[in-house]
């Protein structure tokens, strides 16, 4: 399956701030992080068509997947 | 510590030592108490009988980072009830090595008779405000600053306060030349401006520090304290926080659904991408403007910014994510520049820029101007200040203007503008907006980020959740604290003991400390109850509750039975 991929923050520079992601179904938001090259410590919110997901959340066909640095509201 | 008692109908100051029951008490917490104690919670909260109050925190004046903020409160022309915003700047580390608890301006000055408070050091006096009547608080800080010292502080009403408009707000000057500071929310402006005054002017506390109890148990749980803001991931200076500022969190709020647009009918807006946190940054410094300023001394987050147009020349500082969202995505504007202006704007007549964007959104809801249509809300805006009808209307705040524009649409909980947060996508926030003794007020408990702990789409666990939330916002508020300064606090509240005890030797512990914050919400909640607010007032307006948010297609559902038990453990 292929889902879209974008990056904000100080996540962007470690890779392609907008790209897709061809992965074997099922799949989770972890094997996306590892292909992506990702940090995982320097992911603070994770969405999977705009719904707040986890590492071990499933991703469905073409889906959109955000990764963000840690943030705080105020 | 000592009080100052300011009687506006005599036109008189004297220092009174601090009441017993109110020493261990600071900013929000003393606001609240004092409010309880002193003003008759049904009076006209821009009557001779309602109180003004300015207060640092507890930590105020000790250099404990992000502690200097100064609390104003009274009871607010919006919601009828308990109000206490604060600011940042240097007032609260002035008042704070000043040893005053609090300054409480009581009375009224008869009609057109205006005054500044002049505070230096020991002594005080009220002067005739002179040729600073009538200005925004640009002017007004920089003639005042003119007459009584670059190095001072100045506290200030803009033409919105003077025309006691509910969505005027207070504004605090900084370090170095720095402008506006806003305790903005509530209404707070247009009760300074009822009593007849103008401005506070605080003279710099040269060579003055406050008594510590415990300098070493006080400075090591400091340094402690700062480390780990320094250390925090969304804080320090690789942080989201100090890169890109409060608009690091534009782009998730709006891929969360939950960002404000025209008039908050979706919750995505489709010119996000010039309004993020990295696009600011970016235009911000290629046009030689600066990111990562601090708003108060020794702030180890330094979350503001200036922005400055293409000739470099400043717009604000700081262009802040609750404006963003309620000037610009909230309008149907797409241009960081176009939102930079209505926020000077705002900042000069004084005006909350989240309620003020609130009332726009309606007015243009209501055909008075076009989502986008930047000229056409300028034009509102501009009203504000020449003090015109329509002016006035949207300087009275989003729910004045809903009720006489005659739209039923109206982002408001407890008489109060909503923030860049639409309650249908972060429902958490839309159980504080709702029980918030202070109404829709995003400091009052942000569920944004507390995403392990619960589903912001969903219901369950969401009234436990603003509870937690609001006892926090509660202890932040009373000890001078930043609100972006909890993680290290909720992660260790034996450093606020410390510090505390450090400052004052109470001998506090973490059950005392606890019980203390809880205490801060029981009064307000007390006062709103003698206000004659009931269940009825602490709702989500009625539109939220059918009207499906784009791109969830969500609604507020959190039962009204959660909302009127959201306090039932505190």
């Amino acid at each position: 399956m292929i889902i879209s991929i974008e990056l904000f923050g100080q996540l962007s520079p470690q890779s392609p701030r907008r790209q897709t992601l061809e992965l074997a179904s099922p799949a989770r938001v972890q094997e996306a992080v590892g292909l992506l090259g990702l940090n995982p410590d320097e992911i603070g919110l994770i969405t999977i068509n705009g719904v707040q997901s986890e590492m071990q959340d499933s991703l469905p066909p073409d889906c959109r997947l955000c990764f963000f640095p840690y943030v705080t509201g105020g | 510590m000592k009080l100052l008692r300011v009687d506006m109908n005599q036109l008189q100051a004297h220092w009174e030592p601090v009441p017993a029951t109110y020493e261990r008490l600071g900013g929000r917490a003393l606001i609240a108490k004092i409010l309880l104690e002193e003003v008759p919670p049904a009076c006209d909260a821009l009557g001779p009988h309602n109180k003004l109050i300015f207060a640092p925190g507890l930590l105020g004046g000790v250099n404990v980072t992000t502690a200097g903020r100064l609390s104003a409160g009274g009871k607010s022309p919006l919601t009828r009830g308990v109000k206490e915003a604060n600011a940042g700047g240097t007032a609260g580390d002035a008042l704070g090595k000043l040893d005053i608890k609090a300054v409480v301006v009581e009375g009224q000055a008869s009609s057109d008779n205006w005054h500044i408070l002049h505070i230096l050091g020991d002594s005080v006096e009220l002067v005739p405000t002179g040729d600073v009547r009538g200005l925004g608080t640009y002017a007004t800080s920089d003639r005042l600053q003119e007459r009584f010292g670059t190095g001072s502080t100045v506290i200030s009403i803009g033409q919105a306060g003077e025309c006691c408009m509910g969505g005027a707000g207070i504004c605090v000057t900084g370090e170095g030349g720095q402008r506006s500071n806003y305790a903005a929310r509530g209404g707070l402006g247009a009760v300074m401006g009822s009593k007849g005054l103008k401005a506070v002017v605080i003279d710099k506390p040269v060579g003055r520090t406050a008594t510590l109890a415990d300098a070493d148990l006080l400075r090591t749980a400091a340094r402690t304290f700062a480390q780990k803001l320094i250390n925090d991931p969304k804080l320090g200076t690789k942080g989201s926080q100090h890169l890109y500022g409060t608009a690091s969190i534009v782009a998730a709020v709006n891929e969360m659904g939950s960002f404000p647009t025209r008039n908050f009918s979706d919750g995505n807006f489709e010119g996000m991408e010039k309004l993020r946190g990295e696009y600011l940054r970016e235009v911000t410094l290629a046009r030689g403007g600066e990111m990562g300023t601090r708003c108060m001394p020794g702030c180890v987050i330094a979350c503001r910014n200036v922005y400055v147009d293409e000739s470099k020349k400043p717009i604000v500082g700081t262009l802040q994510y609750e404006t963003i969202a309620l000037l610009g995505s909230n309008l149907g504007l797409d241009s960081l520049d176009e939102i930079a202006l209505l926020n000077r704007m705002c900042n000069d007549f004084g005006l909350d820029t989240i309620e003020t964007g609130a009332a726009l959104g309606v007015a243009i809801e209501a055909g008075l101007a076009k989502f986008g249509d930047y000229e056409s809300i300028r034009s509102m805006l501009a009203q504000v200040g020449e003090g015109t009808v329509l002016g006035r209307l949207i300087g009275n705040g989003a729910v004045a203007t809903g009720r006489v524009l005659g739209i039923r649409r109206v982002p408001a909980a407890v008489g109060q503008g909503m923030p860049g947060y639409d309650p249908r996508s972060l429902k958490g926030n839309g159980v504080t907006y709702a029980t918030s003794p202070q109404g829709a007020d995003h400091t009052a408990g942000n569920a944004f980020g507390a995403r392990k702990e619960v589903n912001p789409l969903g219901v369950q666990g969401q009234k436990e959740l603003s509870l937690k939330l609001q006892i926090i916002g509660a202890m932040l508020d009373s000890t001078g604290l930043c609100l972006f300064a909890r993680p290290p606090i909720i992660a260790d509240p034996q450093l606020m003991v410390d510090m505390v005890n450090g400052r004052y030797g109470w001998g506090w512990t973490v059950e005392d400390y606890n019980r203390f914050n809880r205490n801060v919400l029981r009064n307000e909640l007390e006062f709103n109850r003698r206000a004659g607010l009931t269940a009825a007032d602490y709702r989500i307006p009625e539109f939220m509750c059918e009207e499906p948010l784009p791109p969830h297609n969500a609604t507020f559902d959190v039962p009204d039975s959660d909302l009127d038990t959201v306090f039932e453990t505190l």
